[in-house]
């Protein structure tokens, strides 16, 4: 018998229990459209983390206060252990613009370093007022971090040698408070004080506080005056080439451990921070698609129990067709081809739904469907079809014709 | 009659089953030759084997010992899928029943044996249309068998047992599931196939049904007695 008339004979079974059919298929569509769906949230999110990060700059190795260590961050902690002494230790940093210099004096693997202090102020313009991050920076910020304007160009070593009052916008800030308008030589005022807007950063996208977009930057040595902070938060430095970053990280320490007096401090490269991130997403999204996968498996258990309740129901069916001359090869492929179809079917609506899914919750957050995903959740429900066919396919081929004809 | 006309014989058959440890006799060395063109009703009051000795014609069952021969076939030799492919082939089952699918017109039901045969698709169609018009159901196509009568539902299952062209028309109590106006009806049917040429055997526990057959096997404990 050709296997497109068996097609044709399962579809027709198929066809005749069709709230069944649709019932069975149900619990493998929710099963690859939830593996799909949850897989596309945590691939999106270590591709925008990713990205954030890459977006920094490249070759970058960074110099915080306060002693991080990175492998103490994990899931179980919250992470908040290490990550909040991070932050409580950025007012109480022992690290100077001095520190600075003599980085970049004496390692000839840097290229370039720029300082930066952060704080939180009021920003006014006319009748607009908004509260904004404020960093101050040193001029050569904008090599190492890549930035390109939309507006103006960034303060000058002059101007922060001296100290001067100037402000370059991030372009959500810009758009906030001036809307069409031009800021290029207007004033803001930043908390007490009127800073001349000499420039406006491009558009780099990304939410919350790790978007350049919403913050303001004004030269360190001002930022360092008004918000009363001498010391340093954060400094960034960029290696001549990636070949060096992990050769340079030492000589960094051995630096500042001969200008502090304790080992307050921590130096840590771009990728290594990268990799630590993106271990613990890829745990996140694995986590994540181990759930779905159970609901995927459930989703076949329930295939096989239908089939078999479905053998049991058509037991006089499948006499009938013995008599008519269904070998029992015949019989075993057409509840195979059946279990197939639901989970094959069940899978690419799964897919459809998971992926359109994927696409609605894109609006909301990151998310990035897979081909991986789509190819596992694929693959798992057409074996679910099989594994799970195989039993009541088999129990019905094997039914005796006379004993089958007999079941009412 | 020449050994050629033969269609099916069985020569000293046994069938016996194991219940509770005890051996059955269901059958008790039958021996018959049905030959082409035949009307042949088998008769007997249940339990007097008659079903097995059914299930045996049908090839839906091998005996335990003996010989059956269906066209040339050595049937008590074959593996179940070859049995399965006889019955495709030489056997046109009429249930009491009727036996229709569910949900499924009456051509789709027709069609179901030519199906299992391979017959290319093209073919199909036109011959499961051909049978039913035999049994004058050519304007009931498309109806599914709760559309239509007892007496209809039996007809398309006779069209179906027809569509093949197998060398025994096998009907089991084809009237029992019927009022007397319908069971008249599918016996003239019966009948007219008989006299063209079409080999018949009737399996009934119903005097009247069985006497309107050129030939009556009476069977008793496993056994014919005349």
């Amino acid at each position: 018998m050709p296997i497109k008339q068996l097609i044709k004979v399962a579809l027709k079974a198929l066809q005749t229990n069709k709230s069944r059919s649709l019932l069975t298929a149900l619990g493998v569509i929710i099963g690859v459209a939830s593996v799909i769906l949850l897989i596309s949230v945590g691939s999106g999110l270590k591709g925008y983390v990713t990205n954030q990060m890459q977006d920094m700059g490249s070759n970058l190795i960074m110099v915080m206060p306060g002693d991080i260590d990175l492998d103490k961050i994990d899931p179980d902690a919250g992470g908040s252990g290490a990550m909040g002494s991070a932050f409580s230790s950025m007012s109480s940093s022992k690290l100077e613009l001095d520190d600075i210099k003599e980085i970049e004096k004496s390692i000839p693997q840097i290229e370039d370093a720029a300082a930066m202090v952060m704080a939180s102020s009021s920003v006014k313009y006319k009748g607009e007022s908004k509260i904004a991050q404020v960093i101050g920076t040193t001029e050569n910020y904008v090599n190492i971090r890549k930035s390109d304007f939309e507006k103006g160009s960034f303060f000058t070593k002059s101007e922060v040698n001296g100290g001067r009052k100037v402000a370059v916008l991030g372009y959500k800030v810009a758009e906030d408070l001036f809307g069409e308008e031009n800021p290029l030589g207007e004033k803001v005022k930043l908390g007490e004080y009127r800073y001349q807007i000499i420039g406006v950063m491009e558009e780099k996208g990304g939410q919350g506080s790790m978007s350049p977009d919403d913050k303001i930057f004004v030269p360190i040595t001002t930022a360092q005056r008004q918000f009363d902070q001498d010391n340093i938060s954060l400094i960034f430095t960029q290696v001549r080439s990636s070949d060096e970053v992990s050769l340079t990280v030492p000589l960094v320490e051995e630096v500042l451990k001969r200008r502090l007096d304790e080992e307050d401090f921590t130096v840590l490269d771009q990728k290594e921070i990268l990799s630590t991130v993106s271990n613990i997403l890829d745990t996140l999204t694995i986590a994540l698609g181990g759930i779905a996968a159970i609901s995927l498996l459930v989703g076949g258990i329930g295939i096989m129990n239908i089939m078999l309740v479905s053998v049991t129901e058509r037991t006089h069916e499948i006499g009938l067709r013995k008599a008519l001359g269904a070998t029992p090869e015949v019989i075993l492929t057409q509840f195979l081809i059946e279990a197939i179809f639901l989970s094959v079917g069940g899978g690419i609506t799964g897919i459809i739904i998971g992926s359109g899914g994927a696409l609605l919750l894109s609006k909301f957050m990151p998310t990035t469907v897979t081909l991986w995903s789509v190819m596992l959740a694929f693959f798992v429900s057409a074996t679910v079809g099989i594994v799970f066919g195989i039993a009541p396919a088999r129990k019905a081929s094997q039914l005796s014709p006379i004993e089958a004809l007999r079941y009412e | 009659m020449t050994k050629k006309n033969s269609v099916l014989s069985l020569e000293n058959v046994y069938k016996i089953y194991q219940m509770d440890g005890v051996s059955v006799k269901a059958l008790n060395g039958v021996s018959l030759t049905i030959k082409e063109g035949e009307f042949v009703s088998v008769v007997g009051p249940s339990g007097s084997g008659k079903s097995t000795l059914m299930h045996i014609i049908g090839c839906l069952d091998i005996p335990t010992s003996g010989k059956v021969t269906l066209e040339h076939h050595q049937v008590s030799k074959l593996t179940e899928r070859e049995l399965a492919q006889i019955r495709n082939k030489k056997i046109g089952f009429v249930f009491q029943t009727f036996n229709l699918l569910a949900r499924t017109s009456a051509l789709e039901n027709v069609s179901l044996p030519l199906v299992y045969n391979g017959t290319a698709e093209s073919n199909i169609q036109e011959k499961a249309k051909e049978a039913l018009e035999k049994v004058d159901l050519g304007d009931r196509l498309e109806h599914h068998p709760n559309q239509l009568s007892g007496g209809q539902q039996q007809r398309v299952a006779i069209a179906r047992a027809l569509v093949t062209d197998p060398a025994i028309i096998l009907a089991d109590e084809p009237t029992g599931n019927l009022d007397s106006k319908s069971g008249v009806e599918i016996m003239e049917i019966f009948k007219k196939l008989h006299q063209h040429g079409k080999t018949i055997v009737v399996v009934t526990h119903d005097q009247n049904i069985a006497s309107q057959a050129q030939r009556i096997i009476k069977l008793k404990d496993g056994q014919i007695t005349e």
